[in-house]
């Protein structure tokens, strides 16, 4: 497996694809969170306004308010290490690369496990990229009242990592199946800045309150990070309360969090580890029906 | 570190692809220490059934072995078995190099051993060049590097010649002999029987999915009859006497020769004097093995268009010289192309169809009836076709034989 793994290492090296989305990954998220970040109080205007806040009496302008800038522009970088994924495995197929792979590795499965595993790993860097960037530009561009402290800023971090490495999985699964990158791209393109996007909007308002949008892919994996985001905001916010002794109106609470989320870019979205589980099924169920595709398709 | 023989078992093996049946009940042993070719024309099968032993196609039925094991079940697969396959890619922006130090780590060789198979196929000067600039036969060379990387014991070549020089073909040629007079397997398929003749030991010759021959090259050569030509002062009073004497491969040639099969020089020359008909001139021929090819790739049309009236190869009706031509025939049931068109059963004499295969062959269903099947009309034994005299002046006839002897 190591040596598999190292020859999936190699395959990657040897191109200039990994740099070439790593740069585009870096630009869209600083530019992503410098521009949220600059616009962060149109951001937060909305949630400001919840009952709960005015009721317990809280500072709104010293909530951690940046962290919508970091959640926005990780989840829209996602786009690239799925690009990254769905490459992985539908070019080889098309390309017929995969054939010197298959005649060299002990089985199918040996080498599409080193596969996933090599791609999880750069999903992983991309991810770090993704996050890093994106706390750059939130750092420049947000006023430093709003930042979030260092151990939510982490909690994010490794939200957006988890989320890099599933996306990347989910984009090579879906390769996987299709087998031709234009396809796979365009089809997951298309769900991912349009289809899933718009959808789990019109749900979200449908279904009030309603888990449907959150059980999408698209809308599980925004609610990675996303509902994490949420969830700071609301646990500073309860610290408040129960700092100022004041009932806590549990309902009011659960409307600032759904709030929250859709100011984080995931609206709808379950709280942050039932979106990671969701997502993590998403993400194992396309890439284990590649996997099946794969294992018996004939390479002709 | 080879733990096994290199044999290579193909048994009863079959594919259909939806409709169509691409292999249909193949079966053939590869021993070691030979070369193997694996024969037949556009379609046959070949591919198909070099994927399928390498693992790469599920048969629908059947199966192969390398090693004693399916291909799937060898451990480190690339350091048994090499192969280049028709149409391997390589990624187009990788440089040779880089390309196959993928496959060195993946099989856990020393990087260098990249540098050495790209010396070994004269690759070294474009080592550093990406794949998708190298032209076809560089393509091939670096598909050849790849399958010798983990210096493997069985070779796996399917048209490996496709786009090499006259140089590469005669180094492949030399190298894949000292290959196998190592101890080691080589299976090469072509749809050139000339082009890997000097290469191979033992032929497997497939048509349609289906065996028409497999034993060794030398057995198929020695099953080839020798046609005696004759040049007598009176060709009809020497044909007179040799149907007399009992001789039935008869042929009168346009120029006044005469072309006599399944008899020998000797024989003829005693009937001859004993009819006192001079001899001016006596030549042996002997067809060669691409006659013989053409003919076993071609045989199967006879057993595949029986019952279509006027289609029969020898129908008299047909022109003697033009292809047998069925409408709705599928297309990679088609050799006329390349076929001298005096290759045709009506005027290929010597080899009874029955002569070689039939021994060999495993004693299976389906190939049999094309080695043994109703036996084509005037294919040998029937009079001079109709009309062979006046459609065939002079050149046209020796086509295929004259000066091969
Ligand atoms: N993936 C596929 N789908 C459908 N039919 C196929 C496929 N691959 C091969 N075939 C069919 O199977 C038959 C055998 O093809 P194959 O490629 O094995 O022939 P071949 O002997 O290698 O021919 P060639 O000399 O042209 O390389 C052909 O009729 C071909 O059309
Ligand atoms: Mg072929």
């Amino acid at each position: 497996m190591g040596n598999l793994i190292k020859a999936e290492f190699r395959k990657v090296l040897t191109t200039k694809l990994w740099w070439g989305l790593l740069i585009p990954t870096f630009v869209l998220s600083f530019a992503w969170s410098l521009g949220v970040g600059a616009l962060i109080d149109d951001v937060s205007s909305n949630v400001a306004d919840e009952p709960i806040l005015r009721q317990v009496g809280l500072n709104t302008s010293e909530l951690p308010w940046a962290i919508f800038a970091l959640t926005r522009s990780i989840n829209i970088a996602m786009i690239f290490p799925m690009i990254f994924g769905a490459l992985g495995l539908a070019t080889e197929l098309h390309r017929k690369t995969i054939t010197t792979s298959f005649l060299t590795a002990s089985s199918r499965s040996a080498l599409l496990t080193a596969k996933a595993i090599t791609y999880a790993l750069w999903g992983a860097i991309f991810g770090l990229v993704i996050t890093l960037s994106a706390s750059l530009g939130t750092v420049l561009a947000a006023d430093s009242s709003i930042l979030p402290g260092f151990g939510d800023w982490l909690l994010i971090v490794l939200a957006g990592l988890i989320a890099a490495v599933l996306w990347t999985l989910l984009g090579l699964g879906v390769g996987a199946l299709i087998g031709a990158p234009v396809g796979t791209l365009v089809l997951l393109l298309i769900y991912a800045l349009i289809i899933g996007p718009i959808a789990e909007l019109v749900i979200t308002g449908i279904s009030e309150g309603g888990i449907w949008a959150g059980l999408m892919p698209n809308g599980a994996g925004n609610g990675l990070t996303g509902s994490t985001a949420g969830q700071v905001i609301v646990d500073t916010v309860r610290t408040a309360i129960e700092n100022a002794n004041v009932m806590v109106n549990e309902s009011a609470v659960d409307a600032l969090e759904v709030a929250l989320r859709i100011a984080a870019g995931a609206p709808g979205a379950m709280v942050w580890w039932a979106s990671g589980l969701v997502f993590l099924a998403w993400s194992l169920a396309l890439f284990g029906a590649g996997m099946l595709r794969n294992q018996k398709r004939d390479i002709t | 570190m080879h733990d096994s023989s290199g044999r290579i078992t193909v048994q009863n093996l079959s594919k259909t692809f939806g409709q169509i049946p691409a292999v249909q009940n193949l079966s053939f042993t590869v021993e070691p220490g030979s070369v193997t070719g694996f024969l037949g024309p556009n379609g046959a099968g070949k591919t198909t059934t070099l994927r399928m032993l390498l693992g790469l196609v599920q048969p629908t039925a059947g199966g192969t072995t390398i090693n004693g094991r399916p291909f799937n079940q060898l451990t480190n697969p690339g350091r048994v078995v090499g192969a280049v396959l028709e149409a391997q890619s390589f990624h187009p922006k990788r440089t040779a190099r880089n390309h196959l130090r993928v496959y060195t780590a993946a099989m856990g060789l020393p990087d260098r051993r990249a540098d050495e198979v790209l010396g070994l196929v004269g690759l070294a000067e474009a080592a550093h060049r990406a794949a998708g600039g190298f032209s076809m036969g560089m393509k091939q060379r670096l598909a050849l590097a790849t399958a010798l990387l983990g210096d493997p014991q069985v070779l796996v070549l399917d048209e490996p010649t496709n786009g090499l020089d006259p140089e590469g073909i005669a180094w492949l040629r030399t190298f894949l002999r000292s290959f196998a007079s190592g101890g080691r397997t080589v299976l090469i398929s072509s749809h050139l029987l000339a082009e890997v003749e000097q290469t191979i030991d033992q032929v497997v010759i497939i048509s349609r999915g289906q065996t028409m021959y497999y034993g060794q090259l030398d057995d198929l050569r020695k099953s080839q009859q020798t046609r005696i030509i004759v040049q007598p002062a009176d060709a009809g009073a020497l044909v007179t006497a040799l149907q007399e004497g009992g001789i039935t491969g008869i042929e009168p040639t346009p120029d006044g020769k005469v072309a006599v099969t399944g008899s020998s020089v000797q024989q003829i020359g005693d009937i001859a004097a004993k009819a006192s008909i001079a001899l001016y001139g006596v030549q042996e021929e002997k067809a060669d093995l691409e006659q013989l090819f053409f003919r076993l790739t071609s045989g199967q049309y006879v057993g595949q268009l029986p019952g279509v009236p006027g289609q029969q190869p020898a129908t008299p009706g047909q022109q003697p010289g033009m292809p047998p031509q069925a409408p709705g025939m599928p297309p990679q049931a088609m050799p006329p192309q390349g076929m001298p068109p005096q290759g045709m059963p009506p005027q290929a004499p010597g080899t009874p169809p029955q002569g070689y295969p039939p021994q060999q062959q495993p004693p299976a269903g389906p190939p049999q009836p094309y080695q043994q099947g109703p036996p084509p009309p005037g294919y040998q034994q029937g009079p001079p076709p109709p009309g062979y005299d006046q459609q065939q002046p002079g050149h046209g006839q020796h086509g295929g034989w004259g000066g091969q002897a």
